[in-house]
């Protein structure tokens, strides 16, 4: 030995392997042939990072511009509402936690037109500057808004102006207070209610309300305080403390949470499509980056075989490769999250306009952050099944050579990774979904799709040993026999190129399925008219009239006002005390109707849909809404009285309906069996349609000279506001849904690169015994043909599976896959494949044979 | 060839005057059998012998006798069926992998038909790395040294595939003895090479052995090869036939 030589052991165990010096510089040694193919393993970890980057920061970006729309609806991030006075005091104590508030007070009143000379009954609006603090009012000309905060005026919905021929700059009366029109509403201020007064906007300032000297007179004015909270103020918690806090008043909270029933479940699905998506991006980067160290490993067999002939430990051995993945794993994962935000940063900057939505062309640094690390620690888990095998290569390989990596690792060791990554993986979809039961299943179908594979493969390299027969054409022969031969790639292939196409085509079928729940076909269908206070003997009159202006009649109802009486025999004042029913809910004043029918906004979720006539002395029938019933602590059986203008009604609950009221359809809390509400005082509801870009003003001007009791609600605006939100989540679904297939990807890049060296080097001892590009070119088309159409057909079946138990479970929707996608996925996997192996037989035959044998491929 | 030119021993291949003299290879009842497609396949059956250190050793038979089977088993690289081996009085069987692997690394020197070099390794890279695994550093005269010994001073830095066949072989007899082995195993180390190539190689290979007083078990067909061995063990049908 050297005077100046060291000697220390090299480490036995893995975790001081993983960091000594010989590691590394072995590693780094032993990538020097390898850096092409190392590039190209590492472009499998840069795509995967890249799309996983790109789809969770795009994701982040439209998810906060969605909640900020979502936040148009209401405004603001809490409203407090009143019927009585709010105390200034009251004020500057629920305001002392918000950065912006802004008062408003709402009553009816009657607004005269000097012009014409005529009076209208109105809602009118005292809004304080400031707000809408999300969202904003759009007015004819513009800028009118903003000059009714410094001058005095009023705006007017543009359906009124119509009916009266009034024009803006025309003066109105209001009370002691005459004002200058100062514009058309085009887009109000977030209304308090649907159509919680049954006639058309007029908004004043704030301060102009007194000299109206209306508030006195006023007997049933209402009374807002609009929050803007500090960003990172949950303004859910916020309103349950303010309840308890302020338990004794009278008081009202909404956030906007409260006013996603407009939206239907349409953000819930995308919240469950969004985690579908995330976790399947995540896998499909995975398998694609297990799939190219497997290729990588594969070739490394000798050299491995050769270190433990001279000495090397098993786990010494493993460092050596894990520390190449680790490495490449980083340096991927850095350029992947650049390229991520690259993509993400230049989609949003080419889609801004298209999204009706406020929207900042920046990274979201969290979730690149969170997202690549992520995507790191799933990709180099996954790297450890192709790893595991490492140990498992015998030194004595070097006397005989020929050994491969074997196929599915059952190695203690290698459960212990795959409970591992099943741990991580139910983590990650915990991470992306908070439903437990869903983020389990997901992971779970991941498994069973795996299993699945597993078993078509075994069952695809059984079939054709048996059936392949010499008379076969020696082509046809050894194309397919290359499918059962030892060394074959039916296993990772159909696992790989199977598992991606069952991920992909599942996020493109689940896409389908969200934007058929959206359906915003069926908002053209939907009422954007509401004519209220038509009387029984003028239902056939007002009906005749919409046909005269050629406008349907989508619905008519009946509608009664009733209030809560008592409930299971409790009075409501009690009840309410001793369930905790927030009191606005146990005393607010419900809108009912009678029919015996449901409509189709509604689906039953407990008990019958039975509505028999009412029998004097028993219970009417009583069909409740889901979310007011929970609320109220209701369920099937109960007994709930009701005070109908003065008179007491016992019903009995016999359903409870899930309403989707994002259709504007007429639909209501309470239905009850026909044969008691009919001689209520009351009145029918009749919806239309006005032709979109039209106003309602002739209407109304027909309506006022023949039916001057019935008031028509025009609500266009506000259904134009929800009908945007929707569109706007469309679209996030199917940019989301189309990008993700860049995750694909590495799958088929570290599919093909599987299996390549093992068939190139035959194809080249082919072309050396003679073969021509031809023959070749065929055996390969054969062997890649059958892969490529198995794995499609698999993954399809599974999608397939899958998409029906999303539509039945999770989006409510029709179960039967899009045909067309499916042919066109079974196309493209398929053809995908057969490229690959064309390109194959290309490489093998643009060079000299001898090149490739002596290159030791 | 440069490499015969020396005459000096190398101070790195001195015999280790302090090692004990038992036999350095001792093989015991030895069995390998394989189960292939639900039949049993006994590739070798109830080999004895022993080799005594510095001694030299030649297995020849035909092919498919077994030869290369019951080298890997001597040298720890497979694991038998029955029987035992003793490398420097160490039984194998009761080693685990990694156990045989540093003994082989302490103990055993290999050369390969198909020369076995990491492919990615310059040559004195190739020759370090018995050394490096033993976590040996500052080595690298000592590698340059034994490369010149084999007449390849001006080839230090060049990758396998950038070598010819017996440039290659040369290379893997220096990592072979770099670590001063008691024993070499060297599986046809003649065969992928013409018989001008071979010469040389054969040359070093019993001078290195007589030089470093390193124990030689040799496969091979080539009974000229065989007749330079202190003793010859002829092999057929996974018995030993003979032992001259």
């Amino acid at each position: 030995m050297s005077a100046n030589s060291v000697s220390k052991p090299l480490p036995k165990r893995i975790l001081p392997a993983l960091f000594h010096p010989w590691t590394w510089r072995m590693a780094w040694r032993d990538s020097r042939s390898q850096r092409a193919r190392l590039i190209i393993f590492a472009s499998a970890i840069v795509a995967g990072i890249a799309s996983l980057v790109a789809i969770h920061s795009l994701r982040g970006s439209m998810q906060t511009g969605i909640e900020t729309q979502a936040k148009s609806l209401l405004g603001s991030d809490l409203m407090l509402s009143s019927r009585q006075p709010i105390s200034e005091n009251d004020a500057t104590t629920v305001s002392s936690l918000a950065t912006q508030s802004s008062r408003e007070i709402s009553f009816s009143s009657m607004l005269y037109f000097p012009t014409a000379d005529a009076a209208r009954l109105v809602q009118v609006r005292g809004v304080e500057a400031g707000y809408p603090f999300y969202g904003k009012v759009e007015t004819t000309p513009p800028g009118a808004w903003n000059r009714l905060q410094s001058e005095s005026g009023i705006l007017l919905e543009a359906a009124l102006l119509d009916q009266f021929g009034a024009k803006v700059g025309d003066r109105v009366k209001l009370g002691s207070l005459e004002l200058p029109i100062l514009g058309v509403i085009d887009q109000p201020a977030p209304r308090t209610g649907r159509f919680g007064a049954f006639s058309p906007e007029a908004c004043i300032r704030f301060a102009d309300l007194d000299r109206t000297g209306l508030l006195e007179t006023a007997s049933l004015s209402s009374h807002y305080l609009h929050l803007k909270l500090p960003p990172q103020t949950n303004a859910e918690l916020l309103k349950k403390s303010f309840r308890e806090r302020f338990s004794e008043k009278p008081w009202r909270f909404e956030t906007p949470e409260d006013r996603r029933e407009n939206l239907g479940d349409a953000l819930d699905n995308l919240q469950q499509f969004l985690g579908i998506i995330a976790l399947a991006s995540l896998v499909l980067g995975a398998i694609g980056v297990a799939g190219a160290v497997h290729s990588h490993v594969s070739r490394r067999l000798s050299t491995v075989a050769i270190l433990r002939c001279l000495g090397a430990s098993g786990p010494l051995a493993f460092a050596v490769y894990l520390v190449q993945v680790i490495a490449l794993g980083i340096c991927g994962a850095a350029l992947g999250a650049l390229i991520g935000i690259a993509m993400q940063t230049g989609l949003l900057a080419l889609f801004r306009d298209r999204f009706p939505f406020e929207i900042a062309i920046a990274p979201e640094w969290w979730i690149v952050a969170q997202t690549t690390a992520a995507g790191l620690a799933v990709c180099c888990g996954f790297a450890l099944l192709p790893l595991l095998k490492i140990r498992d290569i015998s030194p004595a390989m070097t006397l005989r050579g020929g050994a491969t990596l074997g196929g599915i690792s059952k190695s203690f060791r290698a459960w212990i990774v795959y409970s591992l990554l099943t741990g991580l993986l139910v983590l990650l979809a915990l991470l992306n979904d908070s439903d437990w039961k869903r983020s389990l299943v997901l992971v779970g179908g991941l498994i069973f799709a795996f299993g699945l594979l597993l078993g078509v493969a075994r069952a695809l390299v059984f079939t054709t040993r048996k059936i392949v027969k010499p008379s076969w054409p020696y082509l046809l022969r050894q194309g397919i026999s290359n499918l059962h031969r030892p060394q074959n790639q039916t296993l990772l292939f159909l696992l790989s190129l199977g598992l991606g196409t069952f991920l992909l085509v599942t996020i493109l079928l689940s896409g389908n399925l969200l934007n058929q729940r959206l359906s915003l076909g069926q908002f053209s269908e939907s009422p954007n008219i509401y004519l209220i206070d038509v009387q029984p003997d003028q239902l056939d009159g007002v009906t005749r009239l919409l046909k005269e202006q050629n406008l349907p009649a989508l619905e008519s109802a009946p509608m009664i006002t009733m209030r809560i009486e008592s409930v299971r025999g409790i009075p409501v004042r009690e009840y309410e005390k001793q369930n905790g029913v927030p009191r606005w809910i146990a005393r607010r004043e419900f809108r009912s109707t009678y029919r015996d029918f449901l409509n189709p906004t509604e689906t039953l979720v407990a008990g019958e849909w039975k509505m028999p006539k009412a029998t004097p002395g028993e219970p009417v029938s009583l069909s409740l809404e889901e979310e007011i019933a929970n609320d109220l602590d209701i369920r099937i059986g109960d007994e709930i009285t009701l005070d109908v203008q003065g008179i007491s009604l016992p019903a009995k609950v016999s359903s409870i309906r899930k309403v989707d009221w994002s259709r504007f359809n007429l639909n209501f809390f309470m239905v009850f069996a026909p044969g008691v509400l009919e001689y209520a005082p009351g009145f029918h509801v009749v919806t239309s349609r006005l032709p979109e870009g039209t106003s309602s003003g002739d209407l109304q001007r027909e309506l006022v000279k023949q039916f001057p009791n019935v008031s028509a609600i025009d609500l266009t605006l506000i259904l134009e506001t929800v009908r945007e939100i929707l569109e706007q989540i469309s679209a996030v679904v199917s940019v989301l849904a189309g990008f993700t297939v860049l995750a694909g990807i590495p799958i088929l890049i570290g599919t093909l690169l599987n299996g390549r060296d093992l068939r190139t080097r035959e194809s080249v001892l082919l072309r050396t015994l003679g073969a021509s590009s031809k023959q070749v070119r065929t055996i390969l088309l054969i062997e890649y043909a059958t892969l490529g159409c198995l794995s499609a057909l698999t993954g399809l079946i599974l999608a397939s599976a899958a998409n029906a138990g999303l539509a039945i479970f999770v989006f409510k929707a029709s179960p039967w896959p899009d045909p067309v996608l499916l042919t066109a996925a079974f196309i493209i996997t398929t053809g995908l494949s057969i490229l690959g192996g064309l390109l194959l037989s290309r490489g093998v035959s643009n060079h000299p044979p001898l090149s490739i044998l002596r290159s030791g491929v | 060839m440069s490499f015969s030119d020396s005459d000096s021993i190398p101070s790195i291949l001195e015999p280790d005057r302090s090692s004990v003299k038992p036999p350095i290879l001792e093989v015991r009842g030895l069995r390998k059998t394989y189960i292939s497609a639900d039949q049993e396949l006994t590739v070798l059956h109830d080999i004895d012998f022993a080799l005594p250190s510095g001694d030299t050793c030649a297995i020849i038979g035909p092919s498919g006798s077994g030869k290369t089977t019951l080298l890997g088993l001597c040298a720890g690289l497979d694991d038998a069926s029955a029987g035992s081996v003793l490398l420097d009085g160490q039984p194998l069987e009761s080693l685990d992998q990694d156990e045989r692997a540093a003994l082989r690394n302490r103990l055993v020197g290999f050369v390969f038909q198909n020369f076995q070099l990491i492919p990615t390794l310059t040559a004195i890279e190739n020759v370090l790395i018995p050394l490096e695994l033993r976590g040996e550093t500052g080595r690298g005269k000592d590698a340059a040294e034994i490369l010149a010994q084999v007449g390849l001073s001006k080839r230090l830095h060049h990758y396998p595939l950038q070598l010819s066949g017996g440039e290659q072989q040369r290379v893997a007899l220096a990592r072979a003895f770099i670590h001063r082995p008691k024993i070499l195993f060297a599986d046809e180390p003649t065969g992928n090479l013409d018989a001008e190539t071979s010469e040389p190689i054969v040359e070093m290979l019993f001078r290195l052995n007589r030089e470093a007083g390193t124990a030689l078990v040799l496969v091979t067909h080539d009974p000229g090869l065989a007749a330079r061995a202190g003793r010859v063990i002829k092999m057929k049908a996974g018995t030993i036939l003979s032992e001259n």
